[in-house]
């Protein structure tokens, strides 16, 4: 998600340097490799025995501004200018409220007045105008908007989610079909050595002349080393495919495939035109109609499966055919340059 | 990757054809609706003034009539309220053992959907949604193949009919007569898909992936109460049938406390999940947030109703009982024969 996200998680350290200093003790971190710069809610920089030392009885003031803070208001930074840790972190309070979608306006120049509203009240955040007039108009919004900011929030969290189970779903695929090659590989150099060491057995052992045994041995070899490398050949080429269409982006279409180009194999009069709805069937079901629970036949022809197909590809079809618009009625794909 | 472009079977449905909306071209078709209605019933009301010997009260009538109009969303709570009544009824008729219990589920929501199409293209004021409702019922039990005789469908209103009022009130003709109006305005398309088959696919295709099996059929269980409240909702009209039955499993299971997401996630791949989730969320929203029409708000509409019907349509109006006549005197046409 954010860098303040990523930061909680510690994927991203604080910023460090050598040349840190405490500015309240001065002390260095070229003493003391293990000195912690904290910053409060004002941005100012303070080491941890500093902290402690003002901050042992509670809340009190900063040294340099002189706000009331308390010691677990304070964080370390990630970035070295402190300007930038602010506007990151105002940003993301921002977001956190603000957090209204395209789709929740009626036209995009809602949205766009909305998107304006919202980058001018952060301005006044981050220049420092009118601050309690701001956070008072900000908090009037989380009142008001509550519910709808939280629909919004657990939405982007599935989104996020979702997000990272296709990345995860593509890496597995990609980690099997590269097993999969290596075990290949290694499938076939066993093979070559044991046959190799066939021929040494079968020119041991055998009566027949040498030249025989190895003539056959040699068209044994070439064909299992043929099929092997057209099995290899294929999971290169998926792979391939597989990383390409990683690197383009999660919605690729294959729409402009010329529909001619496509091989649907041989012509079957008996096809059915309508596409199958793929399932995959169990042994066994805890069916609750009675009919269909021992086995038997509930109507001449009809089988448990039968049955039980007919429920899950009901459950299958159109699971995922998007909500009815108004213009996917309308043919949107008439040419009209052509006139 | 070959794409092959055959049509899905579930795509070749009439549902799917014809009754897929937005939500928007759903409110402009009911704002429309209402609009013309109104148009005739005020044209109804002045002819009625005609045939009316002009005492003079027609005048107070159609003020009376303008004042009581209903708006399109006072038109839906009236048609949600008579929705419900059908759940009533058809607990009476398998308590009467006129419906099966496997075929009770079907017939109440192919009955309900015929009350939500019918209400597409017609207007409660020149049909008020009572007897729809029992044409419906009727219509349903028929197109469910668990037919009810007429004479035993109308046997317990009238029992109920005769312990409040006194006297059956609904007559076999009500029902008959307005059975060819449902069919056509439903466009003679009969069948509906439900979310009941796929909620029974789902459950048995999840038992691959969830141990907890007794809660699992407890979720179920669950399962057809969220989707009896989904099919008051117009989500027949935006969503497919799997998709609303995956969001009733989904609110079953959070009643239950399971977690199916596990179960989606190792089925289906996260970028199609992506746009399924979303869809998930609508239905969820939609099946949670419908609020049924209490019976005093119902009575209020009704009041307002019986003041602003379309005299042309009700069989007890002079202008009906006038225009009958005059279709009695004058000679049989057929079709065929005027050229």
């Amino acid at each position: 998600m954010s860098i303040l996200a990523s930061a909680k998680k510690q994927d991203i350290s604080a910023y460090t340097t050598k040349e840190d200093s405490c500015p309240q003790c001065q002390r260095m971190r070229y003493f003391n490799e293990r000195m912690m710069l904290l910053v409060g809610p004002c941005y100012h920089r303070m080491c941890e025995l500093c902290l402690d030392n003002t901050f042992s009885a509670g809340p009190a003031p900063c040294p340099e501004c002189q706000r009331i803070l308390r010691k677990n208001e304070f964080y370390q930074p990630i970035f070295e200018d402190l300007t930038v840790e602010r506007e990151v972190r105002v940003r993301a309070r921002m977001a956190a409220a603000y957090n209204k979608r395209q789709e929740d306006f009626k036209s995009l120049k809602d949205y766009n007045d909305y998107l304006e509203m919202v980058e001018d009240l952060t301005m006044k955040l981050l220049y420092e105008e009118d601050i309690d007039q701001t956070d008072s108009i900000i908090e009037k919004y989380k009142r008001e908007n509550n519910a709808q900011i939280e629909r919004n929030m657990s939405k982007r969290q599935r989104e996020e989610k979702i997000q990272r189970m296709v990345l995860d779903q593509e890496k597995n695929k990609k980690q099997q079909l590269r097993e999969e090659y290596l075990r290949q590989l290694e499938d076939e150099k066993r093979e070559k050595v044991e046959a190799k060491n066939n021929i040494i057995n079968a020119l041991a052992t055998s009566d027949k002349s040498a030249k025989e045994i190895l003539k056959a041995r040699a068209v044994q070899l070439k064909k299992s080393s043929l099929s092997n490398r057209n099995a290899g050949r294929k999971a290169q080429l998926e792979l391939e495919a597989l990383l390409k269409s990683a690197t383009e982006g999660f919605y690729d279409d294959d729409d402009d495939i010329d529909i001619e180009e496509i091989d649907d194999g041989p012509f079957d009069p008996a096809e059915s035109p309508y596409e199958p709805v793929v399932v995959k069937l169990r042994e066994k079901y805890d069916d609750p109609t009675p009919a269909f629970r021992q086995g038997n036949l509930a109507a001449a022809g009809v089988t448990r499966e039968m049955h039980q197909r007919y429920l899950i590809e009901g459950a299958m079809a159109g699971l995922f055919e998007p909500p009815f618009s108004d213009s996917a009625k309308s043919p949107s794909n008439m040419d009209t340059s052509a006139s | 990757m070959a794409t092959t472009h055959k049509p899905q079977l579930y795509q070749q449905t009439s549902q799917y054809r014809d009754w897929r909306f937005t939500s928007e071209s759903l409110a402009q078709q009911r704002a429309a609706n209402n609009k013309q209605g109104i148009e005739r019933v005020l044209q109804g009301l002045r002819e009625e003034a005609q045939v009316d010997d002009g005492s003079g009260t027609s005048e107070a009538r159609i003020a009376e009539a303008t004042k009581n109009l209903l708006t399109p969303n006072e038109e839906v709570e009236l048609i949600d309220y008579y929705l419900q009544t059908i759940l009533t009824y058809t607990r009476i008729y398998r308590k009467e053992n006129l419906l099966k219990a496997d075929a009770a589920n079907n017939v109440k929501a192919t009955a309900i959907n015929f009350v939500k199409r019918f209400y597409l293209h017609n207007v409660v004021f020149d049909y008020p949604p009572k007897t729809i409702m029992l044409t419906c019922f009727y219509l349903a039990t028929k197109v469910e193949n668990s037919f009810v005789k007429i004479d035993d469908f109308i046997r317990p209103l009238a029992t109920a009919e005769i312990k409040r009022n006194g006297k059956a009130l609904t007559k076999n003709e009500d029902i008959l007569d307005l059975e060819f109006v449902v069919i056509q305005s439903l466009q003679f398309e009969l069948a509906v898909h439900h979310p009941f088959r796929p909620a029974y696919g789902f459950y048995l295709d999840m038992q691959a992936y969830i141990d907890n099996k007794p809660l699992l059929k407890e979720v179920y269980e669950r399962t057809h109460h969220y989707i009896d409240q989904s099919l008051y909702t117009d989500l027949v009209f935006l969503y497919q049938p799997s998709q609303i039955a995956l969001g009733a499993f989904k609110l079953a299971a959070k009643d239950k406390d399971l977690d199916i997401d596990p179960y989606l996630t190792e089925c289906f791949e996260a970028r199609l999940l992506e746009t399924l989730y979303t869809i998930l969320d609508d239905i969820q929203e939609a099946i949670s947030s419908h609020k049924p029409t209490t019976i005093d708000k119902a009575r209020e509409i009704d009041r307002k109703l019986i003041l602003c019907r379309n005299p042309e349509k009700n069989p007890n109006s002079k202008l009906y009982k006038k225009k009958a006549a005059n279709q009695e005197d004058a000679p049989y046409v057929s079709d065929s024969d005027s050229e």
